[in-house]
């Protein structure tokens, strides 16, 4: 059985601090589908990462998830683009809870701000439906360095 | 399903989309894009610039998923497509290529951060994002409402026609271009660059809203939008040029990590230190490239995709009054002319009562106190002029017979001698407003000065 990656601290303090997240999923048909996600935590050990996401956008992607588990989140700092990959399974989900709404909402202020420094006025994401959110955990299987250029796609760990 | 044309806003690149796909192992892939391309009413195109994983994936598995966000409502879009086929050719290659190697140039990745293809896909729905609904009816991300209208109109073009005929010189013409572009159209931030005496070079003429004038700054073809479009001859508009110069610099970062050696050398952006929107306009008359206007916005400039065709008319009608003013300037040597209009250019510093000018005949070039001023033919013209001067100060200058001395080496056939001046009198005014080149006529001027002048070398 092939051992999979672990989240590094390094690699969970990026994850954590506010950044574009993007979820692909896919049906019985391998027809993808993907939904915004406003804040990622790194679980302890490294081999699970929870994401948070609005709840209408969840039940969206959990009903596809339930018959096939396989999913994969695109973690990217617009400024730098800095990017990873995270390629797991489904293990949980849940609503999120109300001391986790600060969580949320912080990641966000983060992202926001980078945002900013591009030029998109805070005006989106003062757009954005955030809350309530559902937290969706997912083993860790894979991580890929997703940073554009000759190298994307490659092993991270 | 929503039309595909009703999302022009969201084919602009102002926010960037993405994409997911699935390999054929059912393993989903998620990726920022940067651009999504509309081809026609079924279909758009998606750029292929590395083989990664969605492009593998694609291959084995030909359906994808979009998310768009409207620049203007905020309100999201799925699109759920099928790959069609790749294009390495033809017109939307060529638009989605001049767009992506704009921006390598600036970056110095060349050869790297290209286009391999021009991914089409068939659109086969479009949903609104219900948990994405953007903002309330009427009001954009900045908050202006969203009911402006385009700039580009016959009747604008009617008046820009109106104003360029009344120039009466090549001198005033290009200035009444820059000047109607603002009043007219709302770019504050413009720039014309006419061929000079390198091949595949263009020289900055005029320009307005900029704090230097920078009047004969050289691009060369290939290089930034300017060289793009003088490359290809097609209009060029990028937007969201920082998070694109951002992402050339992150694959720049990436290519060197991976022992690729991108070109170091970066191409300064011309004009503004952070552009938004950048256009460039090929000024052609039959098929021969006169120049290129380029125009610049610090906003998010909506610039829509019908507005091409209107800026393709707009270069061609530039070009073409440019040109006739060249003929005209000939034809009619001697003329007297109306005055020249006051032009707000940027502040001088004058008052030098004496200035040492020094030309370095192999280099083609003049310092004047130790500084460069000019080179090429305008350098040499310059030395001319100011040597019969020595002899005669009231002595006035003729084109016609500049063209006659050998010595400058004018070429015999489209000499560019009166674009050669404009330079040359638009740079003395930025760089040595001591000495002025007054014309008493067309085709015809005279050379004053306010400081004792020393003439070293030649």
């Amino acid at each position: 059985m092939t051992a999979h990656p672990k989240i590094s601290a390094e690699l969970g303090e990026f994850l954590q601090s506010g950044l574009s997240i993007v979820l692909a999923v896919r049906d019985t048909n391998l027809r993808p589908d993907g939904a915004v996600a406003w804040a990622a935590r790194v679980e302890p050990g490294g081999d699970r990462l929870t994401v948070f996401l609005h709840e209408d956008a969840a039940r969206a992607m959990l009903t596809k998830l339930e018959r096939h588990p396989e999913i994969a989140i695109d973690l990217d700092r617009p400024t730098t683009h800095r990017a990873c990959q995270v390629k797991g399974r489904l293990v949980g989900a849940r609503a999120a809870r109300p001391d986790e709404e600060a969580v949320v909402f912080a990641q966000i202020e983060s992202f926001a701000a980078d945002l900013e420094v591009l030029g998109y006025p805070r005006t989106l994401s003062a757009a954005w439906t955030v809350w309530p959110c559902h937290a969706l955990e997912v083993s860790v299987e894979q991580l890929f360095e997703q940073t554009p250029g000759p190298g994307t796609g490659g092993v991270l760990a | 399903m929503i039309r595909l044309e009703s999302l022009t806003a969201c084919f602009m690149g102002l926010i960037p989309a993405w994409l997911c796909t699935c390999s054929k192992d059912g393993v989903p892939n998620a990726a920022i894009l940067s651009h999504v391309d509309y081809v026609d009413p079924k279909h758009v195109a998606l750029s292929f610039q590395f083989f990664n994983k969605s492009k593998r994936n694609i291959l084995e598995n030909p359906q994808a998923m979009v998310r768009l966000l409207d620049p203007d409502t905020l309100q999201g879009y799925a699109m759920q497509l099928r790959f069609v086929r790749s294009e390495t050719e033809g017109p939307l290659f060529e638009s989605m290529r001049l767009r992506i190697e704009a921006i390598a140039s600036y970056s110095g990745l060349k050869g790297i951060f290209k286009l391999l293809g021009a991914d089409v896909y068939e659109v086969l729905s479009i949903d609104p994002i219900p948990w994405e609904p953007g903002l309330a009816p009427g009001l954009s991300p900045s908050g202006r409402t969203t009911e402006e209208g385009l700039p580009f109109t016959m009747r604008a073009l009617s008046e820009l026609s109106d104003r360029i005929h009344r120039a009466p010189t090549l001198d005033c013409l290009l200035d009444s271009i820059l000047e109607t572009i603002e009043s007219l159209f709302g770019f504050r931030h413009a720039m014309i660059l006419l061929a000079g005496d390198t091949p595949d070079r263009l020289e900055l003429l005029a320009s307005r809203g900029y704090p230097a004038g920078g009047v004969g700054s050289e691009v060369g073809f290939g290089e930034g939008i300017i060289g793009m479009v003088a490359e290809a001859r097609k209009p060029i508009r990028v937007s969201g040029m920082l998070r694109q110069l951002l992402y050339a610099k992150a694959v720049g970062e990436h290519a060197r990590a991976h022992g690729l050696c991108p070109d170091d050398r970066r191409i300064p952006l011309p004009g503004l230190a952070e552009p938004e929107t950048q256009l460039g306009i090929p000024l052609l008359v039959r098929d021969e490239l006169v120049g290129v206007l380029c125009v610049e916005t610090d906003r998010d400039y909506r610039f829509h995709e019908e507005d091409r065709a209107y800026l393709e008319v707009l270069g061609g009608y530039l070009a073409i009054a440019i040109q006739n003013a060249l003929l005209r300037e000939r034809a009619h040597e001697g003329e007297a002319l109306p005055p020249r209009p006051a032009v707000a250019r940027a502040p001088v510093v004058s008052g030098r009562s004496k200035l040492r000018l020094e030309f370095f005949p192999k280099e083609e070039t003049i310092l004047v106190d130790g500084e460069y001023l000019v080179r090429g033919v305008p350098a040499k013209v310059l030395w001319k002029v100011l040597r019969e001067r020595e002899g005669d100060p009231t002595i006035e200058f003729t084109n016609r017979r500049l063209r006659l001395d050998r010595a400058l080496g004018l070429p015999e056939f489209k000499d560019n001698l009166e674009s050669r001046l404009i330079l040359l009198r638009r740079r003395l005014e930025e760089r040595c407003p001591e000495i002025r080149l007054v014309q008493s006529g067309r085709g015809r001027f005279r050379v004053e000065a306010d400081a004792e002048l020393s003439l070293v070398g030649g």
